[in-house]
């Protein structure tokens, strides 16, 4: 059992060591080894369109998935005391919005958007004030946030329900027999417990966004997110630099991660 | 320039740009002793719809959106300019030109520059994504030390669109090591010997145009072929070459460099670039024919910072800018100017500048060709078969 | 503010969003594959099924999905499971939590790379380099489908190990302690005890797996060297290559459809099995 836990990890871990190997090599080719060097790092960290791209997949992860955790978790909240119709159409959106594969939505979303936005625009044009530019609507980060909060909406539903689900309907019951205001038993009862899988709903978004290329390939318009540039890279010939990216970006995940668990471990024993 | 803020001359504007490029006087300086500054200033501020149209007006905005290639710039030239003017370069590369179209055609803006290949500019401005370009704010610019082969695609019914960034040529790379040390130099060659000792070691373009402009030269036909019975042609050895070969991927270099894959449908500068560090990879033009192409700097019509767009154009079109852009790049250029600047081993290089008996059967790529929906669907057809 | 109006206010965002980034989008897909390819790209509205009728054009895309994606699927679960079971029942506790971690750190590098060192290592001078060396000459992995179903396996591990972790987790230990306690061999109350409630992890952990695979573009890309082709390298093709707004949008809703019927039928055979819908949804 042991030794089949160590061959799996093998199996994940082989890649990557490869990618951090290769990241180190003097040559300007990924598939030949030529001597040891860390000139990519200095090299990834200087480019101004690496530093982009990192800095536009951030932004839209980080605002995704606090548009998905914060909209998911109220419509969860609210899904649990419905019942009927409305219920049943949610049910379904959810339902549809984590089948439908990545590459559907994005298609549906550019084409959908970009035919919305033609009849749109020239609408908003004519009923700007005169002497002033009328707005465009576009596609580019905003389409790219609304497109990921999307399905990573729907994701956070599924798991803050599940965690509603298993709560103690009693702890609620107690609340309001207390005469706590709805509000008050929100606060005071119900985040605290489902906090863990908001937050777990957060993170999972963040890595979602974070990753995601087939969407963004799409929908991003002019603007350049890092799967996107790492993709494009390696259509015409990848350089170490993009290994010295995945390895920052990975080492960066592990430390946070780290981090994260000491916090969480430290608050544990605390409230003990 | 426009009258008003035309304070020096268009030659003394020139060289104080220059000292000004080299360092010698701050951008304050520059903007004050052109007088572009304060008049800019005055007339941005006094009358709405009069634009600053220099190439290098005080305030070109904050930022320039280029579409293009991958690897095909220096960085420090891009720095250069941010330096220069205050905007900062922002570049979106694309894997292919029908992907730029489609994308462009879905709606897609936000760029101020675009770097299209000579066939498809025709479509844009049909499409009415281009426009014509004010030559005045591209002072830099100079039709007469371009090689008009180069050029003229950039030309639409007499109306300058896009000049010239650099051309190439599309052939083979082959791996002599196992062909004997002979190279091969036709594309009746390139299949044939892929269906034989070659066998799973090719590799073809994952986009139409070449791949099926190679399979219309093994048959002698026009690379630009939109003929239904020769296309049928093309298809039918398509078909019959696929399974042997390697991959259907325009990333040709690596499985070329490790030694997985021995021949490929092949660009100009990724042959220099593999030649140069195996020796035994040649890059070679299909007798037959095969493309030669040329890329372009447009503006498209929808940019919102179409004067950042003329001023990083104009500073690229810069002969000293653009001899780093080839250094970078590797692809030969067009302007006799910055050819002046090159090194001497990369103006005799065979691979950058083949003799002209070699490039005389090279074909353009037709407006038509990029466009053809047989020969889109030919293409899908051959790689979901 | 009552309870119906508080309900309202909470489900309007969400709703708003799914109307105009999920159904609307949706809609103008369905419409456009009843429409024509205009000469230059894009669609001309019509109403015509000539798009549904041109589908057995990409028959293969559809052959290759439907049989990589459920192989993939099931080949991740045989090497998740162990694995699962391992950390759930075996592991140290001590040990337990940073080793779940190691699973998932692995999906924070970009797939692209991920695939990208498979690529190298499918290559010729990887494994093959080493089989050549034990004897084993000329074998190709890379640009095949076994290449694909390895990077398959590799992306979408950790996805199908954290479910089925999850439910046996949850498993009550007393169970299996009484089980041998009162004699039985280990095989039996693995078969009787532990696999039958880890049924909606595995569940969930194959939904997940077969739902990111039938949409697959990436890795059959980088690793098929495009010879092995999904549906979702054609819907790229047709969206990015030829601009064929109108098949491609055919092409989307028959993935769809297909999708629907795979996972309606998938949830019947799961809820027949034994677990219940809710917990099936749970993802």
């Amino acid at each position: 059992m042991r030794i089949y836990a160590i061959c799996v990890y093998l199996f994940l871990y082989i890649p990557i060591g490869v990618i951090a190997l290769f990241s180190f090599n003097a040559g300007r080719h990924a598939s030949q080894l030529q001597g040891f060097s860390t000139k990519w790092y200095g090299k990834a960290l200087n480019n101004p369109f690496v530093m982009d791209a990192l800095e536009t997949s951030l932004m839209v992860a980080f605002a995704s998935a606090l548009f998905a955790s914060v909209f998911g978790t109220m419509a969860a909240v609210a899904l649990q005391g419905i019942k009927g119709p409305v219920r049943t159409a949610f049910d379904l959106l959810i339902y549809v919005a984590v089948m439908i594969p990545g590459i559907v939505i994005g298609i549906a979303t550019l084409i959908g958007l970009v035919t919305v936005f033609d009849q749109l625009n020239p609408l908003i044009a004519s009923i700007w004030p005169n002497g002033f530019e009328p707005p465009k609507l576009r596609m580019g980060m905003g389409s790219l946030i609304a497109a990921h909060t999307m399905f990573l909406m729907a994701l956070v539903v599924i798991i803050v329900r599940a965690r509603l689900a298993g709560m103690d309907r009693a702890l609620t019951e107690a609340s309001s027999d207390l005469y706590a205001t709805p509000m008050g038993t929100f606060r005071q009862v119900t985040l605290p417990l489902i906090f863990p899988a908001i937050l777990a709903g957060f993170l999972l978004s963040f890595t979602f966004s974070f990753d995601d290329f087939i969407i963004a390939f799409f929908v991003a318009g002019s603007e350049t997110t890092l799967p996107i540039y790492v993709f494009s890279s390696i259509r015409r010939g990848v350089t170490p630099e993009i290994n010295a990216i995945g390895t920052m970006v990975m080492g960066v995940s592990l430390l946070m991660l780290i981090t994260a668990q000491m916090l969480l471990r430290r608050g544990g024993k605390k409230t003990k | 320039m426009t009258k008003d803020i035309d304070h020096i001359s268009k030659t003394e504007f020139m060289e104080k740009l220059e000292s000004y490029r080299k360092g010698s006087i701050t951008r304050r300086h520059f903007l004050n002793v052109t007088g572009l500054g304060a008049a800019t200033a005055v007339l941005g501020a006094t009358v709405p719809g009069l634009r600053p149209s220099p190439a290098f007006a005080g305030n070109i905005g904050d930022r320039v959106v280029v579409a293009t290639w991958p690897n095909y710039h220096d960085p420090a030239n891009f720095e250069a300019f941010t330096e220069a003017t205050g905007a900062h370069v922002q570049v979106n590369v694309f894997g292919s030109n029908e992907e730029m179209l489609a994308k462009l055609q879905a709606g897609a803006t936000g760029w101020d520059v675009y770097v299209p290949t000579n066939y498809t500019i025709e479509d844009y401005v049909k499409e009415g994504l281009i426009e014509p370009l004010d030559t005045s704010k591209l002072p830099n610019y100079d039709a007469s030390a371009f090689d008009p082969r180069y050029a003229e695609a950039g030309s639409v019914d007499g109306t300058l669109y896009a000049v010239p960034k650099n051309w190439g040529s599309t052939g083979m790379a082959v791996n002599t090591k196992h062909n004997d040390g002979k190279p091969i130099s036709s594309w009746k060659e390139f299949f044939d010997i892929t269906m034989d000792k070659f066998s799973g070691r090719t590799m073809v373009h994952d986009y139409q145009l070449t791949t099926i402009g190679s399979a219309l030269n093994y048959h002698g036909y026009s690379f630009n072929s939109v003929d239904e019975k020769e296309l049928a042609d093309a298809e039918k050895l398509l078909i019959e070459v696929k399974p042997h070969l390697f991959a259907i991927t325009s990333d040709y270099q690596p499985s070329m460099r490790n030694g997985d894959a021995w021949l490929t449908i092949c660009w100009s500068g990724d042959g220099k670039q593999l030649n140069t560090d195996i020796p035994e990879i040649h890059y070679v033009l299909g007798k037959e024919g095969g493309e030669i192409w040329s890329d372009y700097f447009a503006i498209p019509k929808s940019s919102e910072r179409k004067e950042a767009g003329y001023a990083l154009i104009n500073f690229l079109l810069d002969p000293q800018v653009n001899a780093k852009e080839v250094l970078a790049h590797g692809y030969p250029t067009a302007d006799s100017r910055t050819f002046d600047l090159l090194p001497d081993s990369l103006k005799n290089d065979p691979i950058l500048f083949p003799a002209q008996e070699l490039l005389d059967p090279l074909e353009f790529g037709a407006a038509v060709t990029l466009t053809d929906p047989n020969r889109a669907e030919l293409m899908a057809r051959f790689k979901s078969a | 503010m009552t309870h119906r109006t508080r309900n309202w206010l909470l489900l309007a965002p969400a709703g708003t969003w799914f109307l105009v980034m999920l159904i609307i989008p949706l809609s103008v897909v369905f419409i456009f594959s009843f429409g024509e390819r205009a000469p230059s790209g894009g669609v001309v509205p019509a109403f015509t099924f000539e798009q549904y009728a041109n589908l057995p054009a990409r028959w293969t895309a559809f052959k290759n999905t439907m049989t990589l994606a459920p192989i993939g699927t099931l080949l991740a679960l045989l090497i998740a499971y162990p694995l699962a079971y391992f950390l759930a029942v075996k592991a140290n506790p001590k040990w337990k939590t940073i080793l779940l971690v190691l699973v998932i750190v692995p999906f924070w590098t970009s797939i692209l790379i991920r695939s990208y060192a498979w690529i190298f290592l499918l290559g010729g001078r990887g494994i093959p380099a080493l089989l050549e060396w034990v004897g084993l000459e000329g074998i190709r992995l890379i640009n095949t489908p076994f290449a694909v179903l390895v990077g398959i396996i590799y992306g979408y591990l950790p996805l199908m190990v954290f479910p089925i972790y999850v439910s046996l987790d949850k498993l009550d230990k007393r169970l299996l302690e009484a089980s041998s306690d009162l004699g039985a061999k280990p095989w039996r109350t693995f078969l009787q005890i532990t696999l039958p409630l880890s049924i909606p992890g595995i569940a969930t952990g194959c939904m997940l797996v077969f739902i990111l695979l039938m949409g697959e573009y990436l890795i059959p890309a980088l690793l098929g060297g495009g010879k092995v082709f999904f549906v979702g390298n054609a819907l790229v093709d047709l969206f990015l290559q030829s601009r064929n707004w109108a098949y491609g949008s055919a092409v989307a809703v028959a993935l769809v459809a297909v999708m629907l019927i795979t996972v309606t039928f998938y949830m019947r055979l799961i809820s027949r099995l034994g677990a219940s819908r809710e917990d099936v949804s749970i993802m």
